[in-house]
């Protein structure tokens, strides 16, 4: 197949970005997105241009590297998919497709296709883990945690942190990603002894790194590529009040 | 109890301080409304009531209260809509989305700034005015205007639009949205929304268009 790409080009951080039109030919349908990618870049490489910068990992939808917005949507047209798990079979023959990097003020512009999402890994590290004394392992069914309840932790696990969340939202808000690490451990009893300070300094880091405000639109539940639930967000709301009544 | 100067700066505080006006507001609407839909009752019902409740000592300790509960309510959101704004301060160039957001969530902004403006006009013409004997005379009158009686039934729409979002997003904003209870919250959010809605928008409509109907 046959395609016209506009993709943003942006030379560093601060320079000015504009889309730049690309023409790829002979596009075998079987190939991903990313790979479809690949193929102008060694075109460009070919004609001594130079390639276009973008983010990729695992290629297999589950390292949370890969981004882009695919004709305004955040990992393209597919749900429950990555960019790097989209294949070209999704567009037609003479398609033009647009393809711009994830925009927010918390993740700022590096170059072309690539954002630093680095946002997200301060504010995991403000609480996004528990604090476990080393020594034996401890008997795995010592603690005994009911099925749907650790279904629940796991199904908010599941979140990659690739962003989609914040590149699809109005607002630019990250409540969908932070919801998600809140209720992984919230739901587990190895998340208790840390709950409440937890999610207040998860709350302040993503506030301090300006992000938007949730608004419940749902876009982000519509754009994450692991389905991760508005029912995160409010119990996070949920645990945020209770966090903010109960802490001492 | 110490991070509470925390929580009214952060984002989800005053998320949650807009829904709980909001939410107040909802309660507002509904009594305001059955105390308008005793115009349908005839001229003596409707004045009997409004001269009831005008001598009521504890209502300018009320208004003074819904007032505020109004200023809360406008201010935090447009500030944090400012917020939202200055958190994507490239805009994408296509911008299509997955579907998640209705009709309700995007026209928020516009739908709350027009029920402004129809909450001034509104106030001025019904509440600081002289209604000399008869209030229902005086609404009768007002509803004589058909430019301001369409204004008063699109106001009415857009409140219908922004109740449709706005309730189901302040009870998720409580906490409350485990799918079940989900599906459940947003039906009742849509059915209330739409009768309020249409509640208000009938006494407009009779008054103005159906004029011999009334008394």
């Amino acid at each position: 197949m046959n395609l016209t790409l506009r993709i943003w080009r942006q030379n560093g951080p601060t320079a000015q970005g504009r889309l730049v039109e690309y023409r790829v030919e002979d596009i075998s349908p079987d190939i991903s997105f990313l790979e479809m990618l690949d193929v102008l870049n060694e075109n460009l490489a070919k004609k001594g241009e130079q390639s276009v910068a973008f983010d990729s990992d695992c290629r297999e939808g589950i390292c949370g590297m890969c981004s882009l917005v695919i004709n305004g949507q955040a990992h393209g047209p597919e749900r429950a998919t990555a960019t790097c798990q989209l294949h070209m079979r999704k567009f037609k023959d003479g398609d033009i497709i647009t393809v711009e990097p994830f925009r927010a003020k918390a993740f700022p512009s590096v170059k072309d296709l690539v954002v630093d999402r680095s946002a997200f890994d301060r504010v995991l590290a403000a609480g996004g883990f528990i604090s476990v004394n080393t020594g034996n392992a401890v008997d795995g069914n010592a603690v005994l945690i009911s099925k749907d309840r650790a279904e629940r932790a796991m199904d908010a696990a599941a979140c990659i942190g690739c962003g989609a969340c914040v590149a699809a939202c109005p607002n630019a808000s990250a409540m969908l990603f932070v919801s998600a690490k809140v209720s992984q451990y919230s739901l587990l009893p190895q998340g208790q002894p840390e709950r409440e300070k937890r999610v207040l300094a998860m709350r302040k880091a993503m506030d301090a790194e300006g992000f938007g405000n949730c608004s419940n639109e749902t876009e982000c539940e519509a754009a994450c590529p692991k389905e991760i639930k508005m029912s995160n967000i409010a119990r996070l709301n949920r645990e945020y009040l209770r966090a903010t009544l109960l802490s001492e | 109890m110490r991070c509470l100067g925390d929580f009214f700066s952060s984002s989800i505080g005053r998320k949650i301080s807009v829904a709980a006006a909001g939410l107040l507001l909802c309660c507002f609407l509904i009594t305001h409304l059955a105390g308008n839909l005793l115009l349908l009752a005839g001229e003596g019902t409707f004045n009997h009531y409004a001269e009831v409740l005008e001598a009521n000592p504890l209502l300018p300790a009320a208004e003074i209260g819904l007032a505020l509960i109004f200023l809360l309510h406008i201010m935090v959101s447009l500030k944090l809509k400012y917020e939202n704004r200055r958190a994507r301060p490239v805009p994408y160039v296509v911008q299509k989305g997955k579907g998640g957001r209705s009709w309700g969530s995007r026209a928020m902004l516009v739908s709350g700034l027009l029920l402004l403006a129809f909450l001034v006009i509104h106030v001025k013409t019904f509440r600081f005015t002289e209604h000399r004997e008869s209030l229902y005379r005086h609404v009768f009158d007002a509803f004589q205007n058909k430019v301001y009686t369409l204004f008063y039934v699109a106001a009415m729409i857009g409140l219908g639009l922004h109740l449709s979002h706005g309730f189901q997003s302040a009870l998720r904003t409580f906490g409350v949205g485990h799918s079940r209870a989900m599906s459940a919250i947003k039906r009742t959010g849509l059915i209330l929304s739409a009768a309020i809605a249409a509640g208000f928008a009938l006494l407009p409509l009779w008054f103005g268009f159906m004029a011999g109907g009334a008394r």
